[in-house]
């Protein structure tokens, strides 16, 4: 568990250096057991730093979503690093985002959190329904540790587990410039359980199930946002021409969308489960990107997200590479 | 008015009755519930917390065709609402019908919007009130609203355990009770009594609220100051708080044209969160950050709509706080707003 | 599904400018009878075929599509059709996913000699599109002026 002392000590050591810019870390959210982001730029703040299993928010979205205004004449770009707490999932982004040369490696300054896994908030809130007092959520052993309302309660961690913690394969940063806590090992696998059982129906029940999944989606692109990998600054979907999707909303543009947002992750996303986790109409994003996330290990044997020196995948390739499809 | 009685044995068979005309009610996909035309009752699902898409999309519709035409004709097809018929929603909240009468003074005012008020005109509001606040957000009786509030709807049905109390609020309303009078029964003596209780219960467990003396006229005196900037740090410029808010009502119209030449010119819902929503031709665009789009959100809800229609236009339903992936909470920043100095 | 034998698929055809266009042209000049169902769109590399074509072409009421170009080693750019070969690869495992047939998605290899090829190539598109009927899942509604 992270020492929120020493987390806030590091903190105020790193946002008093001349050469940080602001820090990007976790706050108590404004009700219940929320946590939200937060971007601390002066020592005085650092107080209201915390981490816990309920800060399930993935900050390296943050490197690359802030806005780059022109700098008028006469002024320096600020260039001095940003600070950002991360995760074993989030600390893939920033592998990858590098991988992509999105930025270089001495803009940021990462602070890593080895991670026991964190929630899904609505299964806490299913669980633990109308908490409006702030509460608090603490992982001991194999149980979270609820209080609220001056109420602690014990649930089991399986229960309340964020799906894609069971399927965690790097609870530890793959990147840092400093550790929080002692090294986690790898306490999951991936097995793609869930992508081998809907691979196995026939055409016709796949196109109804997305189907239905589809229709509800209202294209509020929060999916996209909230993806650290989708950082392009001007996107496929905004613009109008080509625009390749329509910007109505019904089966085939919401089809097409989700079709173009999943390809352009294929060999990119990080598994964090963001887009899954901030979808108002709970469609199942991440059975799609995990799709390809398993055709791309099996076929080029490349996990995104884990090697900064390696080429992206789709802008490689080897001579050899299966071709068994092509007529 | 009458006050009547819907037994709850008789829901499916009135909801049955109902589907003569164009039936909207909540509806429960995996775990979202969505308002959506039903054909059969069975779909219906009343026992729900608040609907994650309001109801406002029934009446302004995602996406919505104005005309047709055809490349070369000087023809056009005008959209012609009226074919949709007499519309139901059943079982919406009293918020999102609230909801609705704020924004029929946008799409009535210098312009009269004949699609938008057509439809109006067309739909009978039957309301379920909120006998449990369905969020601990909720907070719509800091803006003038109620858990049991009127405004808008046309019936108010109140769940009273094994049945539903039937008032019909406006002449629409006696209409439609009349065309339910075969489901429904007198209600029984000192129900309105109790609803009045009931109604006095839910508004006390409202448990967030905020004053908003003084914000509209405070809001464009913050123009520069600092809170914008904190306030929209987290924000990912995603649509969910303005799509899935029952008062926004932003569009931007579209030609959408196939190769045959056949084509429409639709407007379809438009979020002033996105950055291309005031982007320029030129390249540039005057809201070019997450700040200027956060404040331009509360500043319209809370400063500019309030000066033309002297009503706020946010009902309190909460949704945007329980949505936002980011919790950013409008109460905090009309908090900070009320204390900025 | 019902009988399908008086079925006539669309398919869209992306063809690279130096294989398979001219493997194609040949199988004209030679006067070699094939399927005429294919309407081709001619690029200059398979490597250009961007996924959403496949995409945008099955919205727009394709019910199959090909995407073809040289054989590896041959790429007019020495590399195209090999990142080609990756990228369909990972679409056409995805649209099967999302529940668009296999067949309505393929890929070949024809070069500028190959008319015969190319012959057998649309024989089997077609018969393949034919077996699995019309693509309806995401068409574009019809406007119906």
């Amino acid at each position: 568990m992270v020492d929120i002392e020493k987390l806030r000590e590091i903190a105020r050591e790193i946002i008093s250096r001349d050469d940080v810019r602001q820090l990007i870390g976790y706050r108590q959210g404004t009700y219940g057991f929320r946590a939200r982001p937060a971007f601390v730029t002066d020592p005085g703040e650092v107080d209201k730093l915390i981490f816990s299993p309920a800060c399930v928010n993935n900050l390296a979205t943050y490197i690359t979503l802030e806005e780059r205004l022109p700098v008028p004449r006469g002024q320096e770009p600020d260039l001095r690093k940003v600070a950002v707490m991360v995760k074993g999932c989030d600390s893939r982004a920033l592998v990858q985002q590098m991988e992509e040369k999105a930025y270089e490696r001495e803009r940021i300054l990462v602070l890593g959190i080895p991670c026991t896994g964190v929630v899904d908030m609505d299964k806490v809130e299913k669980r633990f329904p109308g908490v409006l007092a702030r509460g608090e959520i603490v992982l001991e052993g194999d149980k979270f540790l609820l209080t609220y309302d001056g109420k602690e309660e014990e649930v089991a961690k399986g229960e309340l587990l964020a799906d894609k913690c069971t399927r965690c394969r790097y609870p530890t940063p793959l990147v840092y410039d400093q550790l929080l806590d002692e090294e986690v090992a790898r306490f999951a696998d991936d097995d793609y359980a869930d992508v081998e059982a809907l691979e196995k129906r026939s055409a016709e029940e796949k196109w109804a199930y997305w189907e239905e999944k589809f229709s509800r989606c209202i294209r509020c692109y929060s999916c996209r946002n909230v993806c650290p990998m989708c950082y392009c600054e001007d996107c496929v979907l905004d613009r109008l021409n080509p625009q390749w999707m329509r910007r109505s909303v019904d089966v085939s543009e919401n089809t097409a969308y989700h079709i173009a947002r999943a390809y352009h992750l294929a060999g990119r996303c990080i598994q964090c489960g963001e887009c899954q986790r901030v979808c108002p109409v709970d469609i199942p994003l991440m059975e799609l990107n995990r799709k390809f996330y398993k055709d791309v290990e099996e076929l080029y044997d490349y996990e995104p997200g884990t090697n900064a020196e390696a080429p992206p995948l789709l802008s490689t390739f080897k001579v050899d590479d299966r071709e068994d499809f092509i007529m | 008015m009458a006050v009547k009685k819907l037994s709850k044995d008789k829901v499916k068979e009135a909801l049955q009755e109902l589907t003569k005309f164009r039936l909207i009610a909540p509806a429960k996909s995996d775990e979202v519930v969505i308002f959506k035309q039903i054909e059969n009752p069975d779909e219906a699902y009343l026992e729900y917390g608040n609907s994650t898409v309001p109801p406002k999309r029934v009446v302004f519709p995602q996406t919505e065709t104005l005309f047709r035409f055809l490349r070369g004709s000087p023809e056009l097809k005008e959209k012609d609402v009226e074919e949709e018929g007499t519309t139901v929603i059943f079982g919406l909240r009293p918020c999102d019908a609230r909801a609705m009468a704020i924004v029929d003074r946008l799409f009535s005012w210098d312009y009269e919007d004949p699609y938008y008020l057509k439809r109006r005109q067309l739909t009978t509001l039957v309301g379920l009130a909120c006998v449990e606040p369905p969020s601990v957000n909720c907070f719509c009786t800091s803006l003038g609203g109620s858990p049991f509030g009127t405004e808008g709807l046309d019936i108010l049905l109140t769940d009273m355990g094994d049945h539903y109390l039937v008032q019909a609020l406006t002449e629409k309303g006696e209409k439609l009770q009349e065309t339910l009078s075969a489901h429904l029964e007198d209600a029984p003596a000192g129900d309105e009594k109790k609803a009045e209780e009931l109604a006095a219960a839910a508004e006390g467990k409202i448990a967030r609220s905020i004053n908003t003396e003084g914000i509209p006229e405070k809001l464009p005196t913050l123009w520069e100051h600092e809170l914008w900037k904190k306030v929209s740090a987290a924000c990912l410029g995603c649509g969910i708080c303005t799509f899935l808010c029952p008062t926004c009502h932003c569009f931007d119209i579209q030609d959408e044209v196939e190769e045959t030449g056949e084509g429409r010119r639709a407007r379809m819902w438009d979020s002033c969160m996105f950055s291309e929503y005031t982007l320029h031709a030129s390249g540039h665009n005057p809201r070019p950050t997450r700040r200027e789009r956060t404040r331009n959100r509360i500043s319209h809800k809370y400063s500019y709509y309030p000066k033309r229609f002297e009503v706020i236009a946010c009902v309190g339903c909460g949704r945007c706080i329980n949505l936002c992936p980011v919790n950013i909470d409008i109460l905090e920043i009309l908090e900070q707003v009320v204390d900025a100095s | 599904m019902a009988e399908k034998t008086d079925f006539e698929p669309n398919i869209v055809a992306f063809l690279c400018n130096w294989c398979s266009y001219a493997g194609a042209d040949l199988a004209g000049t030679s006067r070699i009878h094939y399927p005429p169902n294919v309407r081709v769109i001619r690029v200059m590399c398979s490597g250009r075929v961007n996924p959403l074509f496949v995409m945008n072409a099955l919205q727009q009421g394709a019910d199959g599509v090909l995407i073809s170009g040289c054989h590896p080693g041959d790429c007019h750019y020495m590399q195209g059709n090999y990142y080609a070969r990756r990228r369909f690869n990972l679409m056409r495992n995805f649209l099967e996913y999302l529940g668009v047939e296999p067949e309505r998605v393929r890929m070949s290899w024809v070069s500028a000699s190959e008319g015969a090829k190319w012959k057998e190539v649309i024989e089997e598109v077609v018969n393949g599109v034919k077996a699995v009927g019309p693509m309806d899942m995401f068409k574009r509604r019809q406007l119906n002026w």
